[in-house]
């Protein structure tokens, strides 16, 4: 019996040895984020989208580089949102030699672990960290494909200040740098717009019950409840709000409670919630290809951040074929080189690494789905 | 605002102190502190789900609300019972004339494997719990208060007295409290202790299986990762009572809820949970055994 284990290990150990040799060509892009845990929602979206666009360019032979055909391969990251995951990956990427990296989803993932990639001069575009500091810190080989919260923060004042004409509101964030982030800028343009919120406090991430602090808030009478968080807390959030409390005041949120789970679970409550988001995908032109062969390849629909994050891999894959090199410099000279042609419609990114123009419209939860209002 | 708290903490105190019963039970006896109990609590909702699933589609829900809220706390007691059960008789037994530390590892062990386990059957996503108790609201003294709410404390607190009751008055209680005074003992008088210790982590359990569809019925959602932070805050609960302790456990339970919900309310609700910590810390420095004390059994002269 021992005889027998021992062989098999070692047909085993060969195996990986083998599988490893015959990677040895390939050309490797880490993808990374929350796979697994609450907010895998989010990472399906990224897989779905970074798959997507390595399987065409595979079909189709592969990157060329140097005159000859390279492979694509994936090097998954589950970062569970926390971001000493997030570094450990970083390190674990830049090590196995990654050419370039999509992701993180988180923006307190995606900024301590820019600073991995940066150092070693590894391109990274993320398809969906909003907060302003990860491209104000200086790297030249980070970017992103989405918008930032200050201008999500600009577009939510100014809808509740001229279109709801609110001046009641009580503002939660979950402390992450997103939801704190979004949620202080948010602040920030309500007061330069002289309307200074009733309530502000943070929240535990992961908790069940926000009733105390919801209680604390119902106090001071608000018109609009504004979270700056992400969908599992959102869900509690609305809910306890309206079943628990009997609030009527609006619910507004961003772009991370974008997932079919925030009205499937939050039901009734959910509607009439407000999110700033960008403008509907799936009404652009340009989008269409991608959302067909979604639907083909995954039988559902395309998520918030699908497309984001095929285009943030076949940006770096272009940029790859087109220089000949894997180098982080190189690669983000030539993305900040021209206007792209996306299936987001015309990119251009900033010295930064921001894109040019990302326009935040409001979104609404209307009949069990997001409706854009504006 | 005062009411609205107190009804607020009053609700989660009752989930608190039915999931700190099980770690209070078995400490009690085995001196272990069971900490794959969350997971326990964690499995019991998932079942609540499943079975509300089957009984939906079966159209129970439909046409026999009373039946399916009684199968759908019912199914996830039995199922939960035999987790323990298994639990114990895998995990603890093989492992109790070991030194002490050798089952608490053997305990974050079946932790760890309990919650993948299910996220590896159940997926990492969360899972909404249908809805299966339209109760309407009301307000009293200016607090909002939902007849779920009402049902959760009712059936908590009627479960715990009937705990009680058992301990005190049957006659496998008395074998329980001979068991947890003294083990050798209580085998030499002809008490089978191993079906003893089985029946307290099936209690322990059965307690936790209701929680889990409390806490599933009463937010509406559920992942995999439930377990760990309700079983800490238990644990924490048992711990401020008086582990080993029934009535400490409950006293522990709601005690912590309404210093959680109180302070989140008045105070901040960011340092919410730090606040509770510091609380536990605070007590046992000046009462290490908690407030109502230990069990007084074999749990404290150890």
């Amino acid at each position: 019996m021992r005889k027998k284990l021992f062989s098999v290990l070692t047909v085993l150990t060969a195996a990986v040895f083998l599988g490893s040799a015959a990677h040895g060509a390939t050309l490797k892009i880490g993808v990374a984020g929350p796979l697994t845990g609450d907010q895998a929602a989010f990472g399906e979206m990224l897989k779905n989208g970074a798959t997507l666009a390595v399987e065409e360019w595979n079909a189709k032979g592969g990157v060329s580089v140097g005159g000859k055909k390279m492979k694509v391969d994936i090097l998954w990251g589950d970062d569970r949102h926390d971001p000493r995951e997030g570094v450990s990956i970083a390190h674990k990427f830049v090590n196995s030699g990654a050419a370039g990296i999509v992701g993180h989803f988180n923006s307190s993932v995606s900024i301590p672990a820019s600073t991995v990639y940066a150092e070693a001069g590894v391109v990274q575009i993320t398809p969906a960290s909003t907060n302003p500091k990860l491209t104000e810190q200086g790297f030249s080989t980070v970017f992103r494909v989405c918008g930032r919260d200050d201008q999500q923060g600009e577009v939510a004042a100014n809808y509740i200040v001229d279109k709801l004409k609110l001046k009641r509101i009580a503002i939660l964030h979950d402390k992450t740098t997103y939801g704190q982030g979004l949620a202080d800028e948010t602040k920030r343009f309500l007061e330069k717009r002289g309307v200074k919120p009733v309530f502000y406090s943070g929240v535990v991430q992961g908790d069940k019950d926000y009733t105390p602090v919801l209680t604390a808030a119902k106090q001071k009478n608000p018109e609009l409840v504004y979270f700056g968080g992400i969908h599992p807390e959102a869900i509690l959030l609305v809910k306890q709000m309206r079943e628990r409390l009997g609030m009527k005041a609006h619910f507004m949120s961003g772009d991370g409670i974008v997932t079919d789970e925030y009205y499937k679970i939050a039901g009734k409550s959910a509607e009439g919630t407000y999110i700033t988001f960008t403008p509907d995908q799936t009404k652009l032109a340009a989008a269409q290809n991608v959302i067909k062969k979604h639907r083909k390849r995954f039988g559902k629909e395309v998520g918030a951040y699908t497309i984001y994050s095929y285009v943030a891999m076949n940006m770096i894959l272009n940029s790859i074929q087109a220089t000949g090199s894997t180098k982080g410099e190189k690669l983000a000279a030539h993305l900040r080189s021209k206007a792209w042609n996306t299936s987001l419609g015309k990119l251009q990114f900033n010295k930064k690494g921001d894109v040019l123009e990302s326009p935040y419209v409001l979104w609404q939860v209307k009949g069990s789905k997001f409706v854009q209002i504006n | 605002m005062f009411a609205q708290q107190l009804v607020n903490g009053l609700v989660v105190g009752a989930v608190y102190a039915l999931i700190a019963l099980g770690y209070t039970l078995v400490y009690g006896i085995l001196q272990l502190i069971n900490f794959a109990h969350g997971e326990i609590y964690m499995i019991g909702a998932y079942v609540g789900i499943a079975v509300l699933a089957v009984l939906g589609t079966m159209g129970l829900t439909q046409t026999s609300l009373a039946l399916s809220i009684v199968l759908v706390f019912l199914i996830p007691m039995i199922y939960c019972a035999a987790y323990g059960i298994t639990l114990e008789r895998v995990a603890y037994r093989p492992l109790r004339g070991a030194p002490r530390l050798s089952p608490l590892i053997s305990a974050i062990g079946m932790s760890l494997f309990l919650q993948n386990y299910v996220q590896v059957v159940q997926g990492a996503r969360d899972k909404a719990f249908p809805n299966l108790l339209e109760l309407g609201s009301f307000q009293l003294f200016g607090a909002y208060v939902n007849g779920l709410q009402i049902f959760i404390l009712v059936l908590a607190v009627g479960l715990m007295a009937a705990l009680q009751l058992f301990i005190k008055k049957t006659k496998l209680g008395k074998a329980m409290r001979a068991t947890a005074q003294d083990r050798t003992m209580a085998s030499l008088v002809g008490v089978n202790v191993n079906r003893v210790i089985a029946f307290t982590f099936a209690i322990g359990s059965v307690m936790a299986a209701v929680a889990g569809v409390m806490v599933g019925m009463y937010y509406g959602i559920v992942n995999h990762h439930i377990g760990f932070v309700a079983g800490m805050k238990a644990f924490t609960a048992a711990v401020l009572g008086g582990i080993g302790n029934v009535t400490g456990a409950l006293l522990g339970g709601f005690l912590l809820a309404l210093l959680e919900s109180f302070w989140a309310g008045y105070v901040s609700a960011v340092y919410k949970d730090i606040f509770a910590f510091m609380v536990l810390v605070v007590v046992l420095i000046f009462r290490p055994e908690g407030i109502l004390g230990g069990s007084g059994g074999e749990a404290d002269r150890t």
